[in-house]
């Protein structure tokens, strides 16, 4: 875990002090003042030797400082955790929405399966998982906001909304993201309880005389989720990949809206942190779907115990 | 002929009440590609409250989905066509959903191969036991108590430890008791077994075996039971239906069935068995040309008809009838021609083989000592082979036996380098030290050392044709290149039996034995001294595996080449075997020349060993049972690493002192702290007079 | 013993062709059967049209500015016209070049990568294995949009970086699969076989080892060239893409998705719709290639 943060803090540095030789060029373009182009880069920081800056990223990946904006001087790790907090209200709607019914419908499509109905499951999943999220977010946008008037254009919440309002500004740019997730884990749902439904334990459990809702809920479905909730904790990290379309949609101040803004500005620690924190959220949310899983696989759990 | 009852009051007549199991006319197809295709072509058979059935056939023949039909679990693309499966009278296929829930969990009861499969991995054991009987009603405290007693009742020592654990974390023998528990949970009418023991150790079988004996006895249950094993079905079975392309080709009790076939098919499965003691100088195995018919073949004939030597042209044009026949009045063989039965010829006389043994002035092609193999798991030392010595002679055959965790394999990729040993131990070819990697390893080294695996799936690369493996193999270990190489590679298939057609496809285009020969082809590809044979029949049918038996005999005789062969089936190992060796934890524990092995005196182990075999030839045998588990190599028991299980343990010495293996007779050694003839005196078995110098 | 030569087992009947050909035909005539793949092909095969001569197919030029602005759909201009009066048909005919160079380029230099590097690990295991399986991972935690904006910025805004970014995010992912491919197939004995005659390393990797691993290699290549497309769409529409005035679909949606509340929804609808056809079609393809791979 904490060699493959020091991974993450190396390839992140390398990706922003090596590869492009004096930064603060590449950065401000060909025709910045010289003064300027030196002034970006002590702000950065890329003035110093290399394995200075080496140390100070590693050393500020552990502590999560990742120093100061260049554009507005506010330390980094603030803002990143701000513009968090409100994206992460965003995320969680969408799981919300997405994880009961995508998990129903790919435990559907496996009892039903090669029929009609896993069919339209199968491939709304595919179309779903494979249309980017602004994509989604766009045509949602249009339809629902623009012409029916349902939910809000503009997804920020005003500052003193209560739980029911703030929901009614976040409800369309969550079910973007929502539709997003639906395809990922519905099928992997599927092929979970596939593959368990034809396991000789379920065979077993059929002879005993259990009914078919017995044999699904005590030995099928404990047994297929596994991968699912490995799908669902990838997708917590690639969620902030997608987010980034959707809050630009929406225009929605979460930690999409903030990292492109850096990128407008050329803001390069805001980058830097934003990207160093979502690998985390990623590693973090991993290693509880391990714990999860090892929770419910005592072959894991106990594995050296034979 | 000897009818043998093995512990049961004997066949119950057929007709005493309606029949436990009724299968009238089935036929199956399954789906493949939008095409039904055949599989069961009007199977009728019945089964006696209390009878014991069985069903055997070589793989495809619809043994196991005549097993499923039967409670009605077949897979998806699976259906029943016409015909009926009656079970206490109740058609089973005429049940709706409910019906066939509650028919399951009071009246019918399955149990199957791979046990570690058959429970769910996630709960535990005690959940699923009870389980079994809350669903006939029970309430959980009740459930709970009869739980414990079914497991009890399956001869599990400590029921309250095993409710509380996982199945993985019980041995395989364990396991297949526990399903047994739970399909007697209901005190079934009908109880299926799908090869039960296939896959687990000899001696986990036969307790298996013994278990389900007892319980024969003690349940009224009618036993329908599929074996690939003629042994078994013999040891276990009232009846017998020999199945062949989804038709019952003969049938009738079990000791009738196998000791006087009335079908050209069962005649050339028991043929090609070897039997009685028989050995490749003596007599080659019989086999069965060609191989099965493809499942939805249109078959208007005689289903046996491509491969049988009786067949005319009656036989391709007319399905023969069921001709009933003396005896028992549910006897019957499909076949036009049951009076000609004895006009199947007898399989040829054996070939000859000169064996150089290894002396003083003649060192073995390879010899072995202090071989020792030691693998590390986290940091634990596992010892899998301990300090083995061996020689073998210029066309010897030696034979290695055991059972999991024996080290056999191990053995045997220490031989060829694949798993260097351990530092210290001295592997000569032909008198000369060789290195213990084969990465090490001279050409020449290389050449001489030549293995067959188990697997010819795994053995062959997949996406080569069989030209090119050959070719390569010959190329690599001889030099010879090009038009040269290509013409012995012709040479080499036909020395082989394969024809220049098979060189051109693919190994998945060929059948399992055809496979299986062009393994044994490359490992001949270089002239080898001395090849290796990991199991090689262990996957294929028996009547496949006769004619690699008698292929591995001929080139034998052929080119005087040595083989190591290892094995778990004791009838192979005495066919081809000149020596055994039988291994325990990676200790040799006996070797000797082998016949001295199968008559006797013998270490306790391979005495278990031998009396675990279930004969098909009914033989009656004294047996001894082995208790407990095999234990794992990284944990050996102290002193004598076999005394936890050894029923004739000596406490004090054996689990103290370790023994050493002694010569108890010329060229017969064991590691028994038990005297020679006193285990002679203990198993039966008259010495050896003393006077061969 | 006689085992006489009708025991082959030749599933269908082409005796005389080759047996590589033959397999490949099996597969070819099973993907032909699944109407998701045709369905695939054909939009797919109209983008690629689109994208080799889209001036000879597009009715007006895609930067020709002089016709009525912000106009709805018409029989003139069926995805009506932008607010610099530009044919949005036209236009997204034009797009489909851009992201059909970009997308393919990444994917297979991904997956040529990913399959070196998962080989290697695969089959050389021990120290190497563990380094670089360890590398991987930490790839594995990094958002490919979010580093990809990260590259683009530092790196600047050309087409290679967008190539290079994506190929390099993809690498490892394709190295997971081939490793674990790689890591079953080393077990089997055809391997062992090969040791005891004396084969190199790199002859076992490459000749014995990578002609097994070939089907979820295509399969893996066909998913990538999804997400490639998904990808590189999304880059584009959050900056990372070609300038202004370029037809590019993800720039286009970029520069027009704020007019969706004024009204002007085709100047949005109709790039996005583009982007979303494209990607479907592309796993349209790849998961009808899956399935028939894993049949086999």
């Amino acid at each position: 875990m904490l060699v493959t943060l020091w991974l993450l803090a190396t390839i992140v540095f390398l990706l922003v002090s090596v590869l492009p030789g004096n930064v603060g060029r590449k950065v401000l373009g060909p025709f910045a003042p010289e003064a300027e182009v030196q002034r970006y880069n002590q702000a950065i920081g890329t003035d110093r030797p290399l394995l200075q800056q080496y140390f100070t990223s590693i050393r500020r990946a552990f502590t999560l400082d990742f120093g100061k904006s260049y554009g507005t001087r506010e330390d980094v790790r603030d803002m990143v955790l701000d513009a968090l907090g409100r994206s992460g209200k965003l995320a969680l709607l969408a799981f919300v929405l997405t994880i009961p019914i995508s998990i129903v419908a790919g435990i559907i499509a496996a009892r039903r399966q090669d029929k009609i109905t896993d069919r339209v499951i199968v491939n709304a999943g595919l179309a779903s998982s494979s249309i980017p999220e602004f994509v989604t977010a766009s045509v949602l946008l249009s339809i629902f906001a623009v012409q029916l008037g349902w939910g809000k254009a503009f997804a920020n919440p005003p500052d003193n909304a209560g739980p029911i309002e703030q929901l009614q500004y976040l409800v369309l740019p969550a079910t973007a993201m929502a539709i997003a997730y639906f395809g990922y884990i519905a099928r992997m749902t599927r092929a979970g309880v596939i593959t368990a439904l034809h396991a000789d334990y379920t065979r077993t459990a059929t002879m005993k005389g259990l009914s078919k809702r017995q044999v699904m809920v005590r030995h099928v479905l404990r047994n297929a989720l596994a991968p699912t909730i490995t799908v669902i904790s990838v997708q917590i990290g690639y969620l902030f990949g997608g987010i980034i379309g959707v809050e630009k949609v929406f225009n929605y101040a979460g930690l999409g809206s903030l990292m492109l803004g850096a990128v407008g500005a050329h803001d390069v620690p805001v980058l830097q942190g934003a990207v160093m924190l979502v690998g985390m959220i990623y590693m973090v949310s991993t290693l509880l779907a391990d714990l999860l899983i090892a929770y419910l696989n005592p072959r894991i759990r106990l594995g050296a115990t034979k | 002929m000897t009818i043998v009852d093995m512990g049961h009051g004997g066949a119950r007549s057929a007709t005493a009440g309606a029949p436990a199991l009724e299968v009238d006319d089935l036929n199956v197809v399954y789906t493949v590609r939008g095409i039904d295709r055949e599989v069961l072509r009007g199977v009728s058979f019945t089964v006696a409250p209390g009878e014991a059935f069985g069903l055997v056939g070589e793989s495809g023949c619809g043994k196991s989905t005549t097993a499923y039909a039967a409670l009605r679990y077949l897979p998806r693309n699976g259906k029943i066509v016409s015909g009926s499966v009656r079970v206490g009278g109740r058609d089973v296929t005429a049940m709706s959903d409910a019906a066939l829930q509650e028919f399951r969990a009071r009246e019918a009861s399955m149990v199957y191969q791979d046990p570690a499969q058959a429970m769910n991995p996630t709960l535990r054991v005690g959940k699923q036991v009870v389980e079994a009987f809350t669903v006939l009603g029970h309430s959980a405290p009740d459930a709970a108590k009869l739980a414990l007693e079914a497991l009890r009742k399956v001869r599990i020592a400590d029921p309250e430890r095993v409710m509380d654990r996982y199945p993985f974390q019980l041995s395989g023998g364990m396991q297949q008791r526990v399903v047994i528990a739970m399909a007697l949970a209901c005190h079934p009418k009908l109880l299926v077994l799908d090869e039960p023991t296939t896959g687990l150790d000899a001696t986990v079988e036969a307790e298996v075996l013994d278990l389900v004996r007892v319980l024969r006895q003690e349940t009224d249950a009618a036993v329908l039971m599929i074996a690939h094993n003629l042994g078994i079905i013999r040891s276990l079975c009232d009846r017998v239906g020999v199945m062949y392309a989804g038709k019952i080709v003969e049938q009738g009790p079990s000791a009738e069935v196998f000791d006087s076939p009335q079908h050209p098919y069962t005649v050339g499965l028991l043929r090609s068995l070897p039997r009685h003691g028989v050995r490749k100088t003596e007599r080659s195995l019989a086999t069965i040309p060609g191989i099965l018919p493809l499942i939805g073949a249109h078959l208007p004939t005689c289903v046996f008809v491509d491969r049988c030597p009786l067949a005319d042209d009656k036989c391709r044009t007319e399905v023969p009838p069921v001709v009933a026949l003396e005896g028992d009045p549910n006897r019957f063989s499909r076949c036009h021609h049951v009076d000609r039965i004895a006009d199947i010829p007898e399989p040829e006389p054996g070939v000859p083989i000169t064996v150089l043994s290894p002396s003083a002035d003649q060192p073995g092609v390879l010899e072995l000592s202090h071989i020792s193999k030691t693998f590390r798991q986290r940091n634990h030392a596992v010892p899998a082979l301990v300090d083995v010595e061996l020689e073998l002679g210029e066309g010897e055959t030696l034979g290695i036996v055991g059972e999991s965790g024996s080290g056999k394999s191990t053995l045997a990729r220490a031989m060829l380098g694949i798993d260097a040993a351990d530092a210290g131990g001295v592997l000569a070819l032909n008198g000369t030290q060789v290195p213990p990697s084969t990465t090490e390893r001279s050409a020449d080294d290389k050449r001489a050392l030549q293995m067959v695996f188990q697997n010819p799936d795994s053995a062959l690369n997949r996406s080569w044709s069989v030209r090119r493996i050959l070719a390569r193999s010959v190329t690599k270990l001889t030099g010879v290149k090009g038009a040269a190489a290509n013409k012995r590679v012709e040479a080499l298939a036909a020395h082989l039996r394969l024809t220049p057609r098979h060189l051109d496809l693919k190994p998945r285009q060929l059948s399992g034995g055809l496979k299986q020969r062009v393994a044994i082809a490359r490992a001949f590809a270089g002239d080898p001294r001395i090849v290796v044979c990991d199991e090689p029949t262990s996957a294929l049918d028996v009547s496949v595996q006769a004619a690699i038996l008698n292929l591995l005999a001929d080139l034998q005789s052929a080119e005087r080449t040595s083989y190591v062969f290892i094995t778990h089936d004791m009838g192979v190992v005495r066919y081809l075997a000149d020596r055994i060796a039988v291994l325990y934890l990676g200790r040799i524990q006996e070797i000797g020349p082998t016949n001295e092995v199968f008559n006797g005196p013998n270490h306790p182990y391979t005495e278990a060993l031998l009396s675990a075999i279930p004969s098909v030839d009914g033989e009656e045998k004294t047996r001894i049972r082995l208790e407990g588990e095999i234990p794992s190599p990284a944990n050996p028991p102290s002193g004598c690493v076999f005394h936890p299980r050894c029923p004739r343990a000596m406490p004090g010495v054996c689990d103290t002192t370790e023994p050493q293996l002694v010569e108890v007779a010329a060229g017969h050694s064991m590691r028994c702290h038990i005297p020679f003839d006193e285990l002679g005196r203990l198993q039966g078995v008259p010495l050896p007079t003393p006077n061969d110098d | 013993m006689t085992d006489h030569p009708s025991s082959i087992v030749v599933p269908g009947q082409m005796p005389d062709v080759s047996e590589r050909k033959q397999a490949r035909r099996e597969n070819w005539r099973l993907i032909r059967r699944r109407p998701a793949f045709l369905i695939g092909m054909a939009i797919l095969l109209v983008w690629v049209v689109c994208a080799l001569f889209p001036l000879t197919i597009a009715p007006h030029h895609p930067l020709d500015f002089r016709t009525g602005l912000n106009q709805s759909p018409s029989w003139d201009h069926p995805f009506g016209t932008d607010q610099t009066g530009r044919d949005v048909f036209s236009r997204v005919i034009a797009g489909a070049r851009d992201i059909l160079r970009i997308a393919p380029a990444a994917a297979v230099l991904g997956v040529l990568f990913g399959v070196i590097l998962g080989m290697l690990m695969g089959y050389i295991r021990g120290w190497f294995d563990i380094i670089a399986s360890r590398i991987v991972e930490s790839f594995l935690a990094l958002p490919v949009v979010l580093v990809g904006l990260l590259a683009v910025t530092t790196m600047g805004n050309s087409a290679w970086v967008v190539i290079g970014v994506v190929a390099a995010l993809f690498t490892p992912i394709v190295a997971r699969t081939v490793r674990a491919a790689v890591l079953a197939e080393r077990e089997l004995d055809y391997v062992t076989s090969a040791k005891l005659r004396g084969e190199s390393t790199m002859f076992i990797m490459f000749r014995e080892i990578l002609p097994n691993v070939m089907g979820p290699i295509v399969v893996e290549l066909t998913v990538r060239l999804g997400y490639a497309v998904f990808t590189v769409a999304t880059l584009s529409f959050l900056g990372a893409g070609p300038p202004p005035p370029s037809p590019d679909w993800g720039s286009q949606v970029s520069d027009n998705y704020s007019s969706i509340v004024s009204g002007f929804w085709w100047r949005t609808f109709f790039p996005a719709g583009a982007i979303a056809s494209l990607v479907i079609s592309v796993n349209m393809i790849a998961d009808s290639v899956q399935s028939v791979m894993e049949a086999s």
